[in-house]
């Protein structure tokens, strides 16, 4: 239901995404993985529209049948909201600190939904039942600061998925919150696009989020997509060697409780650091940090397909293209 | 003076309030209440909790920045109060903190090299030359050229290491670092934890480290402390209190974190 | 393998000229221009001073021997103008320096002080504040007769506060960040981090300050003239003169242009030479600038 071709963003002639191809099925939840640098938060953006003046958009992002960067302002705006929807990171900048929550959701509703008084005030309760608020009568009269990180970001929720939309973009939504937190805010995330079979696009630097919440990933270094597919079959045999060095680098948790084998065990490294917009090397954006580097990664790889759900760009894959 | 079971740092029956705390007979406004722990010298161990737990005030509080107002906290063997004059110089050289955003922790007005040599200025009353500070900036992994830097010309995990390496150029017994790689990427977390493991063994240093990340505390620290609304909910080895918890506030923790991270063997 | 960026080398001093921000130059001129004004109007003008033509009285510009003309009195424009410069550029830079020094003194002091007492502190810079300057003018006018010194105390009195009062805030949010608290870590006192951590990162605020303290000084210093505070005739003042004109609207509406420009063109250039000076002095800009 989204799919992306070709999408180019550029500022001031430097290029900073390239995307050949990515795609979001109907009822489908698609992590985006990437440090920062990575491009990713841009991605979303272009998705949604919301790239700042000075970029030069071209490709093509198509939603329900209709290229979103040929679209004006207006056209924009008004999918913005009603058919998708936006969580952004930190819930506490996010919402109106002056309006009262109540308030806030029904702008929402009647910007894009045809309910008027008090049917607005129900939906409102409604939905912040739907998002496992306790006690929503009296929450729709507290202000912001009043609630807690996680209650905050239940609000957002509550108000982009006020006119249904069919997909939901998340932008490190959970960063900000305890982990505990984070728990329920991550199910309930999914259960919401499971019960209104909507399609999530969750943008995260953290894999361990992203296997959680999401059937499929995208890593993105660069600009580029370097992997994408099934996120079982990219986080147990990752082809790509950036996406198998970022598994290697995150400190998870060990197996079956066995803390003693991890302890003072050191962590496995990415030489090098990301390169500032404009030194990536030619070809393979990630050659001059990788052990495995030849000759032949002067040149872009070919999308290489291990299996039908399990695409990605390498000279010298991981598994030895072996899905 | 002390034998080699005196703890480094110990802590019986602290209460702690931020100074305009309203205190209140059913005890809210403590910060942290009835803590009590100890750290052995050459330790290493993790603080964990939510926010609001106190987990960043404990450290402070225990390494004397913040003055607690019941209970004791003592310092390799002396009560806190006990620092005085050179003393408290001693204690400041002795027990260094290392922050959670790089970019807060160095004035952005001062050059690298100036920030580099203010710990030393005013605990040794001297000046460090060039040498000393190159040293001091290879051992933690970053080339001379950094000195004549502002913090804006470097990136967050060069910064960290700035400020590892500021910290350590006293050459304290022990090390408080509040969130050290929360505010880094998953690649560079990596690297900076190598780094503090290593320097942590090359100069005997006691490791006291706050995390909201099991994960990370899980790898670094022999020990772990759980808290929860200022207190301290359970305590003792990590592979122990992680493996077999006996609180279901930490159960709750780790089921959560699991939930988030990746298995790794 | 350590990442770092490459270090820049020293370019010539002609770049590092050329990178400087234009308006530390237009207003380092017009600041430098009205200042050498001031200093030349000791040794030379047109006319001596208090020259009065009485046959030229109220000349238009253009008048031979009067560039500007002259006023009621047949004083030559030009004349007044360089004297007047003295005055002015005395009295507003003087107070500005003092107010700005005294008052970010009391602000930085109420920043650093106990929590406890912080709020009260800030109160009584507030009740400053709302002290009415002209009244603390006259009432200083009646003490030690009006001049220069009356009018500078007067405006000093009146600023104090406020440039208290804008250090506060600002000071307070540097003394929460971290490498403050570094520095207490490693045993700096407080007095210590507000003199080497705080000032200098509130400069630019400070610098901003002072050029729009100064522009206001100099109106205070007009007000003051008319109410008979500031300086007295003969002496001249550009706020006098300017004063002066407002009752010769009808005879020559042209003769205001003059003071009013004077004083206009000097606080743009205490504007932009902030401004510039702001720009230069700020690590992230300054790549390889006079640093």
């Amino acid at each position: 239901m989204l799919q992306l071709r070709n999408l180019r963003v550029a500022i001031d002639d430097q290029e900073i995404i390239n995307i050949a191809e990515l795609d979001l099925q109907p009822g489908s939840r698609l992590g985006l993985v990437g440090e920062s640098g990575s491009g990713k938060t841009m991605t979303a953006k272009a998705i949604a529209g919301l790239l700042p003046d000075e970029t030069k958009v071209s490709g093509s992002v198509m939603f329900g049948g209709q290229n979103l960067l040929e679209l004006g302002d207006r056209q924009l705006a008004k999918i913005r909201g009603k058919r998708i929807g936006f969580v952004f990171q930190d819930p506490a900048r996010s919402l109106n600190p002056m309006m009262r929550i109540g308030k806030q959701v029904s702008e929402a509703i009647r910007l894009h939904a045809d309910l008027k008084g008090d049917a607005v005030k129900a939906k409102v309760i409604e939905l912040l039942q739907q998002v496992q608020l306790p006690d929503p009568e009296a929450l729709v009269r507290r202000y912001p600061h009043q609630l807690s990180g996680g209650q905050q970001q239940r609000v957002m929720i509550a108000a982009a998925i006020a006119a249904d939309p069919e997909l939901l973009i998340a932008d490190e939504p959970t960063t900000a919150l305890d982990v505990t937190v984070q728990e329920e805010i991550l199910r309930l995330l999914i259960s919401l696009s499971e019960q209104r079979k909507m399609s999530l696009l969750f943008v995260s630097h953290d894999l361990g989020v992203v296997r959680f919440v999401c059937n499929q990933v995208a890593v993105i270094y660069g600009g580029n997509i370097v992997e994408a597919g099934d996120i079982d079959s990219i986080i147990n045999r990752p082809q790509h060697r950036y996406t198998a060095a970022l598994l290697a680098t995150n400190p998870g948790m060990p197996k079956d409780d066995n803390f003693s084998a991890f302890i003072g065990r050191r962590l496995q490294t990415i030489t090098g650091s990301v390169p500032a917009v404009g030194r990536f090397p030619s070809g393979c954006r990630f050659r001059n940090r990788c052990q495995h580097a030849s000759e032949k990664c002067a040149t872009t790889p070919p999308v290489t397909a291990s299996s039908p759900d399990h695409r990605y760009l390498c000279w010298h894959p991981a598994q030895g293209g072996q899905s | 003076m002390t034998s080699s079971t005196t703890p480094l740092v110990s802590v019986e029956q602290m209460f702690f309030h931020y100074p305009r705390a309203k205190i209140t007979s059913g005890g809210s406004g403590w910060t942290l209440q009835d803590i009590s722990l100890s750290i052995a010298l050459k330790s290493t161990v993790g603080i964990v909790g939510e926010s609001g737990s106190g987990k960043s005030t404990l450290i402070r509080v225990m390494c004397g920045l913040l003055r607690h107002q019941q209970g004791t906290v003592q310092f390799n063997g002396k009560d806190l109060s006990e620092y005085q004059d050179d003393g408290a110089n001693e204690l400041r050289r002795q027990n260094q903190i290392v922050f959670q955003n790089p970019r807060r922790s160095l004035d952005p007005r001062m050059t690298i090299r100036r920030s580099l040599t203010e710990p030393i200025r005013a605990l040794q009353n001297r000046t460090p030359d060039d040498d000393e500070l190159v040293t001091s900036i290879k051992r933690v992994g970053l080339g001379p050229e950094v000195l004549s830097r502002f913090p804006h010309q470097l990136s967050g995990g060069q910064l960290q290491r700035v400020g590892i390496a500021r910290s350590l150029s006293v050459n304290p017994t022990i090390l408080y670092a509040d969130e050290p790689v929360s505010a880094l990427d998953v690649s560079v977390q990596a690297q900076v934890l190598n780094l503090l493991m290593d320097l942590r063994d090359q100069m005997g240093l006691t490791l006291v480290m706050v995390s909201h990340d099991l994960g990370v505390v899980s790898r670094m620290c022999e020990h772990i402390v759980v808290m929860r609304h200022g207190h301290i909910v359970e305590a003792g080895r990590t592979s122990d209190v992680l493996s077999r918890p006996s609180s279901d506030y930490t159960a709750t923790l780790l089921k959560a974190a699991r939930a988030a991270s990746l298995e790794r063997s | 393998m350590p990442d770092t960026t490459p270090a820049a080398g020293r370019p010539s001093l002609r770049k590092r000229l050329r990178r400087l921000p234009i308006t530390l130059y237009v207003g380092g001129t017009l600041v430098s221009l009205f200042v050498l004004v001031a200093l030349v109007s000791f040794v030379w003008t047109p006319y001596p001073p208090n020259t009065l033509n009485l046959f030229n009285r109220l000349a238009p510009p253009g008048t031979p021997g009067f560039i500007f003309g002259t006023d009621r009195a047949g004083r030559d424009v030009v004349t007044e103008l360089m004297l007047g410069a003295r005055n002015s550029l005395y009295v507003s830079v003087v107070s500005t320096i003092v107010a700005m020094f005294l008052g970010s003194l009391i602000g930085l002091s109420i920043a650093g002080s106990k929590s406890v007492l912080q709020g009260s502190l800030t109160r009584f810079v507030d009740v400053g504040i709302a002290l009415p300057g002209i009244l603390t003018a006259l009432v200083l006018a009646s003490k030690l007769g009006p001049g220069n010194t009356t009018a500078t105390l007067a405006i000093i009195t009146w600023q104090v506060p406020v440039a208290a009062r804008v250090t506060i805030g600002p000071a307070r949010q540097i003394l929460a960040l971290d490498y403050v608290e570094a520095a207490y870590g490693y045993g700096r006192s407080k007095a210590y981090v507000l003199r080497r951590h705080v000032l200098p990162n509130i400069s630019p605020l400070l610098i901003v300050l002072g050029s729009v303290m100064f522009a206001a000084a100099i109106l205070i210093e007009a007000a003051l003239a008319f109410l008979g505070v500031g300086v007295q005739p003969p002496t001249s003042s550009w706020g006098r003169f300017l004063n002066e004109t407002q009752s010769l609207l009808e005879a020559a509406p042209y003769l205001m242009f003059f003071p009013g420009v004077a004083i206009v063109l000097t606080a743009l250039g205490f504007n932009l030479l902030g401004d510039g000076l702001r720009t230069v002095l700020d690590p992230q800009q300054a790549r390889s600038g006079l640093a």
